[in-house]
């Protein structure tokens, strides 16, 4: 009985979970998208006008691509940041790794918009960086008040821990005496790297950027405090529609795209990874 | 000149030497074993051979080259580990193919030789796999197939049988000696396993605490052993502890309850405590005689168990100074648990040392 009951256990409660907490909501937000509102009371006609409204009025469009491309960035950082961090933790942290790595989750402690709040009086124009520009005759950096660049900072700021602790334990995992052998047979330490850590690494790295691009997406903090009259990401412009204009319906509709989005681009980067290629041994043995 | 030179090669952990002034000199078609109990420093000197660490002391030299200071990817060698650490994003015939991409050998010359590896090691049919796809033994070949197929200056073996069972590492200590003769480049392989450096070596170097403790023949190691430590890694034996209580071309040695009858040996003075190590396959029985227990190299004992070990059985023996091993092929006359016998052995069989060196 036993050999029955510990997988319905273990597999169970995850679907249940799964189930309850994320299918039913999506499906809710899936009705929801095809209804109207107005007044702020939910009408029950479907029709699509919400999606054509998405489709049809550019500022939308607009506001995903910008979000696409910001995200896509900010997980580039990341990574390109987090990879040399993680790298150097596993490489020289000795036996002090773990504490290396939480450390740089210190900021987590505090609530996210106390942090953007925080970086938005170092960014800002009388913030810290800019005073101190000023005080020393230097003009402010323009490029940093309000703008793209700062919500990017401020991305980059909020979910590089994320990325740094993905990459550290998918390094953590790398057995570094591949290298020793790669290196036997001939390759110098560059070669190594792009023979063998970065592919047996990049599953690891794949997660650590998709759990940063994809918060990025619907990113609302950032954008509204750093990110200046230019700076409306699609996950900002989400949020309104569930607040300040009270049109839910719409909302539901702009959250199904998103979410299909965010699939759509998973299910890309499925097909162009062989995972065979990077080491992974999840299949069981074949 | 030796292809491989060792010279006074010393490597420090903080203050513990790992290694300590090794010198070797091994030629280009030989087998050496280092053979050595863990953390004796055998690895950390193959290491150093490789290159993977750097001598705190001392240089190595390979084919005529210094190469104390070149990394690993310069230095023509390879290498087959314990682990086996085959690339497991890669198929075995990419894993087999790496060494020689690094080499930049035209893609024909590629095929031809991982072709010719596939074909030696008998991996044919599995070109496509993935290492997770192989057995332990399969991985092996994989691994030495690597270690062969850029014919390296050296190759170099890290106990890369320690984990096959026992049948398929016969087999396979067969196959590497049978390929370092053909291809008639030197390897050394650390082992601490005394079976496989016996069976596979031209010379075997003992390691001890970071020093070689002897480099010589494989038959000199195991018949002539030049230390107590030595007699007592190598070859499985009885020890007795005795005095020197006289003779000049025999040695007379007396301990508690045994007479012991020794060739003769300079440096040992009278009265001088000293340890005797007979080897199990030196020992022999024969059913005991009443009365006749006083004459040398005879024990009175009985048989307390007996062990079959295939061709041969080990007999462990009860004497009134403690245990004693007879092992014996079972062509033999065979004794049963409990059978009073006498074992005996030859003087010849009788390697002695001081007792104040530190034994054991």
């Amino acid at each position: 009985m036993k050999g029955r009951v510990a997988p319905a256990v273990f597999l169970g409660i995850p679907t249940l979970f799964l189930a309850a907490l994320f299918v039913l909501p999506l499906l809710s937000m899936l009705v929801l998208s095809v209804w109207r509102t107005e007044n702020y009371h939910i009408i029950r006609d479907v029709s699509f006008h919400n999606y054509a409204v998405l489709a049809t009025e550019g500022a939308y469009m607009t506001f995903l691509m910008r979000s696409l491309v910001m995200a896509t960035a900010v997980s580039a950082i990341c990574t390109l940041i987090a990879w040399p961090v993680a790298y150097g933790i596993t490489l020289y942290g000795g036996r002090y790794k773990l504490l290396f790595t939480l450390a740089f989750a210190v900021p987590f402690l505090t609530g996210e918009v106390l942090r953007i709040i925080a970086l938005q009086g170092l960014l800002g124009p009388l913030g810290l960086l800019n005073g101190v520009l000023l005080a020393l005759g230097a003009a402010p950096l323009r490029v940093i008040m309000y703008t793209n660049v700062a919500s990017a900072i401020g991305l980059v700021y909020l979910y590089l821990p994320i990325v740094v602790t993905v990459i550290y334990l998918s390094l953590l995992n790398f057995d570094q005496r591949l290298i020793d052998a790669a290196t036997i047979f001939g390759a110098s330490p560059a070669r190594a790297f792009f023979e063998i850590t970065w592919p047996l690494n990049l599953f690891g790295t794949l997660i650590g950027f998709a759990l940063c691009f994809i918060p990025c997406l619907s990113a609302t903090l950032a954008p509204r405090f750093l990110g200046g009259p230019n700076g409306t990401l699609y996950g900002m412009a989400m949020a309104q529609q569930f607040g300040e204009s009270g049109t839910w319906a719409l909302g539901a509709a702009m959250g199904v795209v998103l979410f299909a989005v965010s699939v759509l681009l998973v299910v890309v980067a499925a097909r162009l990874v062989d995972l065979r290629r990077t080491g992974f041994t999840g299949f069981g043995r074949g | 000149m030796a292809y491989i030179h060792l010279d006074g090669v010393s490597r420090q952990y903080g203050s513990v030497w790992a290694v300590d002034r090794v010198n070797m000199a091994i030629e280009k078609h030989e087998f050496v074993s280092l053979l050595g109990p863990s953390g004796s420093g055998k690895t950390t000197l193959l290491r150093i051979i490789a290159g993977l660490e750097r001598p705190t002391q001392g240089r190595v030299l390979i084919d005529g080259e210094d190469v104390t200071e070149l990394p690993p990817h310069k230095r023509g060698v390879a290498m087959v580990f314990q682990e086996f650490l085959l690339f497991p994003h890669r198929t075995v015939y990419e894993n087999l193919a790496f060494p020689l991409r690094m080499l930049k050998l035209p893609k024909g010359e590629i095929e031809a030789r991982v072709e010719w590896v596939v074909g030696i090691l008998a991996l044919r049919g599995l070109e496509t796999r993935y290492p997770n796809q192989l057995s332990g033994g399969q991985q092996q070949r994989v691994a030495l197939g690597r270690g062969l197929v850029g014919r390296p200056k050296v190759l170099l073996l890290d106990e890369p049988l320690a984990n096959l069972d026992r049948e398929l590492r016969q087999e396979m200590e067969v196959e590497i000696r049978k390929h370092q003769t053909g291809l008639g480049i030197p390897f050394v392989y650390v082992t601490h396993n005394q079976e496989e450096a016996l069976s596979m070596s031209d010379r075997i170097a003992v390691v001890r605490g970071g020093r070689i403790e002897d480099f010589a023949s494989r038959a000199d190691i195991y018949d002539r052993p030049k230390t107590a430590f030595i007699a007592q890694f190598v070859g499985r034996s009885s020890r007795f502890e005795a005095i020197v209580a006289g003779g000049d071309r025999r040695l007379a040695l007396r301990g508690d309850g045994i007479l012991i009858e020794a060739e003769s040996q300079p440096g040992l003075a009278l009265g001088e405590r000293v340890a005797a190590y007979v080897k199990n396959e030196k020992v022999r029985l024969k059913p005991a005689e009443p009365g006749g227990a006083d004459a040398p190299n005879a024990l009175p004992a009985t048989v307390r168990h007996v062990i079959l070990r295939g061709a041969y059985a080990e007999y462990v023996l009860g004497w009134s100074g403690g245990e004693l091993i007879a092992s014996r092929p079972r062509s033999e006359a065979e004794f049963a648990e409990g059978a009073a016998v006498t074992a005996f052995w030859n003087a010849a069989d009788v390697d002695l040392f001081p007792v104040s060196e530190p034994g054991r």
